[in-house]
């Protein structure tokens, strides 16, 4: 049975994105006496190059064969446990691009940094709260105060 | 161009743009200084404080922060055995034995003096040949420059640690990211019927994002598999100014070539400060009356690594400067700084920004001073400053590029932007794509779009890049470096299957 490596995967995404790309490319206005070329030449140039480099990518790993990997195959919830500090912080991240114009930059930053802190540092100690809040606490007014009145940039 | 060196030197030399350069030093060095932190990422920290600030002391502040840089990856790399960065990597191999002996003032101090001087020669190389090029550039018309930057391209996907496919699929999907939105002809592209894409992404929160988020949760999944202990570190460190004196005194070909090596490098696209400290390295050990003290902590092994990687920072500025091509990621990230202040980097530079270059060239010798001193001055709370947890500094970081891509444009689309990106960058980096040649792509699309159109609205032929024999030499190496990593790749694969058959 054929396996999904990652070099397959990056490849058929790649793809999958081009071939869409390519549908959406037919909405550009067409070249007209003027514009010979048209606005559309140049990406349709890159998407099949995009197309042709992953199809020989995705064609080297089917001729390589699936090499057994150095790192143990995970079940989904066990790959979600091992991974679960990256995946947490993007989380946070998005959640803090998401309440930036809701509660405001001092509010939204510093429910970021805390959380942060706390799902990467741990909160099993009181030095590491200290730490946390500490940061937290001194950073979040020092950025805002050098844009807000050092370099005249309004934070939201 | 020595009146406006003149007066270039004058600005820089304001109480404000020498307090800029200083305060870019001292940063520079402590990103430098912490493992995994990387000059890169100093700058992009530093970037958002510039957004306000005029040309000259923008850039000033930022040529402090990429002196600084590649001159604090010595420091962690002595006192820890650690290579701040990736470019302190042959710093470790004399540095750290030496400060094992009991000498890690002494290695120090070398590295620092050699640091210095590779700045210094890397200086004088940028203002001897970047005016050459730059003026030679001019007559580069837009079949030339197109095919420059297909070359520049394909020799930075080539040099993609083994991954040509990936790196030639990541400069084209750079490519790629810059054709969304309105055109040059006013034609609407790839907006998938959202409005806010109608402008098209902003290059910093796109090569932040790409690059920082893969780097930050590339550190945190080190430091997950990585279940070693924490160093101890003793940072009472005395400099012997006299010996080092002695040292250097008896380094004086070795920091020439070493610097040479750093600049030279420094201008090649795709190449950069690891480069530089290998080549460097192996040059030093196979010219040495005593190659077999290398490793051992002898001071011949530090000048080399040290000279040339801080000399990367001069000879990276020839290509961005002379010819609007970045050499490597934190210069392609510079060149992004430098658009943002509405200055197009390039040959037309020398002309009408001159004052401009001159504040490049004022503030690349400034910074190697104030680093010299802030080195010499503060290693001991560089040495602290070292063991700075990731856990802390990985949501300050981003905290910081979120603030930026925010104080961008006041926007807070970019900041969604800096989040999309960074998904795909860590993807990518997942799947071992390189990242250099896409944010390369990213930087440098625009303008190839421009000007290849340029060339075919003057004469309609394709083969007219083949005509032109600039242009067709620059394909013609573009097509030789794609072969010649081929044969690389080839040589690695073979090299591996015969490891594995012993």
């Amino acid at each position: 049975m054929l396996m999904l490596t990652k070099d397959r995967a990056l490849a058929l995404a790649m793809m999958l994105m081009a071939g869409i790309m390519l549908v959406e490319s037919g909405d550009i206005p067409p070249p007209t006496s003027w514009q010979p070329y048209g606005s559309a030449l140049f990406p349709r140039i890159l998407l099949v190059l995009v197309s042709a480099l992953s199809l020989l990518i995705l064609i080297r790993s089917l001729l390589a064969g699936a090499k057994r990997a150095d790192t143990p195959r995970r079940t989904f919830p066990q790959w979600l446990a091992h991974n679960r500090t990256v995946l947490g912080l993007f989380l946070l991240f998005g959640l803090y691009a998401a309440l930036l114009p809701l509660v405001g930059y001092i509010a939204a930053t510093l429910g970021f940094l805390v959380l942060a802190f706390a799902l990467l540092l741990g909160i099993d100690t009181r030095r590491k709260w200290i730490i946390n809040l500490t940061v937290s606490g001194i950073l979040v007014p020092l950025v805002y105060v050098i844009f807000r009145y050092g370099l005249n940039v309004w934070l939201p | 161009m020595a009146d406006f060196f003149l007066q270039a030197l004058g600005q820089v030399g304001s109480p404000m743009v020498l307090a800029l350069i200083t305060i870019g030093v001292l940063f520079g060095i402590i990103g430098g200084c912490i493992p995994g932190f990387t000059v890169t990422m100093a700058i992009l920290v530093v970037f958002p404080f510039t957004f306000a600030m005029d040309p000259v002391s923008g850039v000033s502040l930022m040529v402090g922060v990429f002196v600084g840089g590649y001159s604090g990856g010595l420091v962690s790399g002595i006192m820890l055995g650690i290579p701040g960065t990736p470019s302190s990597i042959t710093t470790v191999y004399d540095g750290y034995p030496m400060a094992q002996k009991g000498e890690p003032g002494r290695a120090l101090g070398i590295g620092v003096a050699a640091s210095f001087i590779g700045t210094l020669i890397s200086v004088a190389v940028l203002v001897f040949f970047g005016p050459l090029i730059a003026s030679y550039s001019m007559k580069f018309r837009p079949w030339e420059i197109t095919s420059l930057i297909v070359f520049a391209l394909t020799l930075v996907a080539g040099l993609s640690n083994g991954a040509m496919l990936k790196g030639l699929l990541a400069a084209a999907l750079g490519l790629l990211i810059t054709t969304v939105g309105y055109d040059r002809n006013s034609n609407l592209r790839f907006d998938f019927d959202l409005p806010v894409l109608g402008s098209g992404f902003e290059i910093l929160p796109v090569m932040i994002g790409i690059f920082a988020f893969s780097q930050l949760m590339g550190n945190l999944e080190k430091l997950r598999d990585d279940k070693s202990e924490i160093k101890d570190v003793n940072t009472n460190v005395a400099i012997p100014y006299r010996q080092i004196l002695v040292d250097m005194s008896r380094q004086k070909i070795n920091t020439l070539r070493s610097s040479l090596i750093g600049s030279l490098v420094g201008a090649l696209p795709g190449t950069g400060g690891t480069v530089a400290n290998f080549i460097s390295y192996d040059q030093a050990k196979k010219m040495s009356r005593h190659p077999e003290k290398f490793g051992t902590g002898t001071p011949d092994g530090i000048v080399a690594s040290e000279a040339s990687n801080s000399a990367v920072a001069g000879g990276a500025f020839v290509p961005t400067l002379a010819l609007g091509i970045p050499g490597d990621l934190p210069m392609a990230i510079m060149m992004g700084v430098l658009i943002l202040h509405g200055i197009t980097p390039g040959p037309l530079m020398f002309e009408q920004n001159p004052v401009l270059v001159g504040a490049i060239y004022a503030s690349l010798l400034i910074g190697a001073v104030v680093m010299v001193l802030c080195q010499l001055l503060l290693v001991r709370w560089f040495a602290k400053i070292s063991l700075i947890p990731q856990q802390v500094l990985v949501p300050v970081v981003l905290m910081l590029c979120a603030v930026g891509a925010f104080a961008l444009n006041n926007n807070l689309f970019d900041v969604w932007v800096l989040f999309i990106f960074g998904i795909l960058g860590y993807l990518l980096w997942k799947a071992e794509v390189p990242l250099t040649p896409l944010i390369l792509g990213v930087v440098l699309g625009d303008n190839m779009e421009r000007q290849l159109f340029r060339a075919l609205e003057l004469d309609s032929s394709w083969l007219t890049f083949l005509t032109r024999p600039l242009s067709a030499l620059f394909l013609a190496l573009a097509v030789v470096s794609l072969l010649f990593s081929l044969y690389q790749n080839r040589k690695i694969r073979l090299h591996a299957l015969e490891t594995k058959g012993e």
